[in-house]
């Protein structure tokens, strides 16, 4: 039994990935995996922000809104204000941190449930690229409501984000690795990443040890619309056009692949190498049952199935 | 109650127990902390089964096997935390009825029909002016206690066990829940009141049983000198004295001047020397944990606090522990602990800017300072990775005291450190205490337990209603003397 706890999500993977090969004949090739890590990408993104607003003993439902948000943001300065990479980059992090800062106001000084406070951002954030954009999405050569075409277009360094390759590995993945290790190595082995854990374990005593916990949970919060507006980039890049609302489905993933996560070697902790391999996980379920012909809409079931797997084995650690 | 024997496990906590209530009278029942008095009222409200021993009521013998049947006797309990026995989002009337609504066959009930009965129990209790239709939330601490008491009335109880009704009550709202009793007797109820403030209990009660590890030592009438009550209650206890001979330097470290108490709305003057153990000695309720909350400004409050001769602006813990001063909280699993997490971070969570310098934590210069302390405290298991929520309360408490010892901390503030934890552990974090007032740090001790004081303290403070009542050198206090002060006896 506690062999399963530890090891019980890894195995879950192996013998995912081992029954897709077996009845599938393109499934186990260097394409389909790199395909996987590429969707997955964008998740791990997302999940990691997630990761860290649960360490703080929070939570942050407003990601999948803020990713749409940050598209939108990056088509927008590039193709209706041809604007250049940098600003392309900027733009949409800084709205991050900002959506970010404004659930932690909610959280921390008016004292508003999180999930509750997140919630109402998340509707709020949706309202707000779609009233920028009037639903409509944004795309190279776009038609403009006062005549002509939009002015810019996606540029090849911002597409390079999503679609470029690196030693024949899809840059993505590499930025996705390379933000996990960081992470991973600020959350394990630096003072403050040991003052988020100490903040989320115990809020009352961490205040009563001198930790400044307010200020920690705004951290993770801002930490939290950042990564979701990377996510939001790379997802711009990657499709190339800024389309409205391609963000909401993110939320669940990530969400699914934190708590899975915590499950992960028996931690029963948020932690961001259980946060990667749980979008793994979900991205091999979702990339097999696709090759399977099972259509899109019946896997948010297997979704959300997993979803409370995860919450059961996390409790069951816990104990 | 005839000849109630209890025992847990091999421990007897009550010993042949007789306990007689008369119709119409308030009965004291008084003891110290473990005399078996909440044993001896949960056998009576049928929680707990005794091991042997009758209880008879007007000459009929009952058995009762759960609170239900005690129920149906005539036995009423007001417990304590009166919180956890009331719905805070229903109406007056609903918790008032709650148990009949939980009774009975039908599924519905009708508000109206039971209106009158509802107002009359309420102008029973003296709550006359309260609506059936507010909901218990909005009711004040004194009122929710007459809300229960009127619950326990419905089912006409004629036994109603009070457990410290007075300890969050103001001197206006005592005085009205007394005459409330008063009227309440001509009426045939008899009360079984449970108290430590002694003069309260020679205003309002009738006669006494005196428990002292779990046997009656006393019964009679209350009318007997407090002294004596107290002589009774405390029985005679072996002297442990503290052999001093630290110096304790005249140099005041830390003080506080006209510091205000939000909970008991009083204000208090505390200095305290290097190397002097300052004892608190106060009852349940005498406002400690408040004084010492305040103290660290982890409560936002009023008045000065001085660290060595300047005036500090603290707004948080955080920047009083950077003054100097520390506390080691009294909930020590939920305010002082990281239960999840290892002793080893536990014990580090203090020293990280030394550990890590340039936030990146050096494990094994970490590892080598939590390994000494958990030698040089005795900490079991002896692994610096085991996890603080397997540790046994004693060895939690070191943890807890362990975090500070290698902080730049000059003020540590103690509050009930030994509470729930063995007499080992307990020599040990006294010897820890001693230790660090010969270092030179000033101690404030909190504590209800006032033999622990004599033992350790230099000075001992009494507080009675977040005041201090008094002011004694340890030397010449006795065990007795405290107690007497402690439970109200010089305020009468």
């Amino acid at each position: 039994m506690k062999f399963l706890y530890k090891y019980g999500t890894i195995l879950a993977i192996v013998i995912v990935i081992a029954f897709f090969s077996l009845t599938l004949d393109s499934f186990f090739t260097y394409a389909n995996f790199s395909d996987i890590l590429r969707s997955i990408s964008i998740v791990t993104l997302v999940a990691i922000g997630i990761t860290f607003s649960l360490i703080v003993d929070g939570f942050d439902l407003s990601v999948g809104s803020t990713v749409s948000l940050a598209t939108i943001a990056s088509a927008s300065a590039l193709v209706l204000h041809r604007q250049e990479l940098l600003v392309a980059l900027v733009v949409p992090l800084l709205l991050g941190a900002l959506v970010g800062l404004l659930n932690a106001f909610f959280i921390i000084r008016l004292r508003l449930p999180d999930l509750l406070a997140t919630l109402a951002v998340m509707y709020i954030i949706n309202g707000v690229q779609l009233t920028y954009t009037k639903g409509f999405s944004i795309y190279n050569d776009m038609p403009l409501p006062e005549g002509g075409v939009a002015p810019g277009k996606f540029i090849p360094s911002f597409l390079f984000i999503g679609q470029g390759e690196l030693f024949g590995v899809p840059f993505s993945v590499l930025l996705m690795l390379l933000l996990v290790i960081s992470a991973h190595l600020f959350l394990t082995y630096t003072k403050t990443g040991r003052l988020f854990y100490m903040t989320g374990e115990n809020r009352e005593a961490a205040h009563l040890t001198g930790i400044p916990v307010n200020r920690y949970r705004t951290y993770a919060y801002m930490i939290s619309g950042l990564f979701a507006a990377l996510g939001g980039i790379v997802l711009a890049s990657r499709i190339g056009t800024g389309q409205v609302s391609a963000g909401a489905s993110l939320l669940m993933d990530g969400v699914a692949a934190a708590f899975i996560g915590f499950s992960v070697f028996g931690i029963g902790k948020p932690n961001v190498i259980g946060t990667l391999l749980g979008s793994i996980f979900i991205g091999v379920l979702l990339n097999g049952l696709t090759m399977m012909n099972v259509p899109y809409y019946a896997q948010d079931i297997v979704k959300g199935a997993l979803l409370i797997f995860a919450l059961a084995l996390s409790h069951m650690v816990k104990k | 109650m005839k000849q109630i024997v209890h025992t847990f496990g091999d421990v007897t906590v009550l010993n042949g127990v007789n306990f007689h209530v008369q119709p119409g009278e308030v009965h004291a029942l008084l003891g110290m902390n473990g005399a078996g008095k909440s044993t001896l009222m949960n056998i009576l409200a049928g929680v707990l089964q005794p091991v042997s021993g009758t209880i008879e009521i007007d000459g009929k013998t009952h058995t009762f096997s759960s609170p239900k049947d005690a129920k149906r006797a005539g036995i009423g309990h007001v417990v304590q935390e009166v919180d956890a026995a009331l719905f805070p989002a229903l109406s007056v009337y609903e918790n008032i009825l709650a148990e009949q609504i939980v009774e009975q066959k039908h599924m519905f009930f009708s508000k109206t029909k039971k209106r009158t009965f509802v107002s009359q129990l309420l102008e029973r209790v003296g709550l006359a002016h309260l609506s059936p239709d507010t909901t218990v939330q909005t009711c004040t601490l004194h009122e929710k206690q007459l809300i229960l008491l009127a619950r326990v009335l419905s089912s006409s109880a004629r036994y109603i066990i009070l457990d410290e009704p007075t300890a969050s009550l103001s001197e206006e709202e005592t005085k009205r829940l007394f005459t409330m009793i008063e009227q309440l007797k001509t009426q045939g109820v008899s009360f079984i009141y449970i108290s430590h403030k002694l003069h309260e209990v020679k205003r309002i009660c009738d006669r006494m049983t005196i428990l002292r590890d779990g046997s009656v030592v006393y019964e009679g009438d209350v009318s007997l000198a407090t002294e004596d009550i107290v002589r009774h209650m405390v029985g005679r206890q072996p002297e442990v004295r503290n052999a001093r001979a630290r110096n304790i330097s005249k140099e005041t470290i830390f003080e506080v001047k006209q510091l205000y108490i939000p909970k008991t709305k009083t204000t208090v003057d505390l200095a305290v020397r290097r190397g002097e153990i300052v004892g608190i000695a106060g009852l349940v309720g005498a406002g400690k944990t408040e004084l010492a909350e305040s103290m660290i400004a982890y409560v936002k409050t009023t008045g000065e606090r001085i660290m060595q001769g300047k005036k500090q602006t603290w707004a948080s813990p955080k920047e009083a522990i950077e003054a100097g001063v520390c506390l080691i909280p009294e909930e020590r699993r939920k305010q002082g602990l990281f239960m999840n997490e290892t002793v080893e971070k536990n014990l580090t969570v203090r020293l990280l800017s030394t550990i890590a310098p340039w936030q990146w934590i050096r494990k094994r210069h970490e590892r080598a300072i939590a390994t000494n302390l958990v030698s040089s405290l005795h900490i079991r298991p002896s692994s610096p990775t085991a996890l603080v929520k397997h540790l046994s309360g004693g060895n939690q408490q070191k943890v807890v005291i362990g975090k500070w010892l290698q902080t730049n901390s000059d003020v540590f503030i103690f509050d009930e450190p030994t509470k729930g934890i063995d007499v080992h552990a307990k020599e040990e974090v006294f010897s820890i205490i001693r230790a660090l007032a010969e270092k030179g740090k000033a101690i404030i001790y909190f504590t209800s337990e006032c033999q622990e004081l004599l033992h350790i303290a230099d000075t001992i403070y009494v507080m009675v209603d977040g005041q201090f009542v008094k002011k004694v050198d340890a030397l010449e206090a006795t065990y007795e003397q405290l107690v007497y002060d402690m439970t109200g006896g010089g305020t009468n």
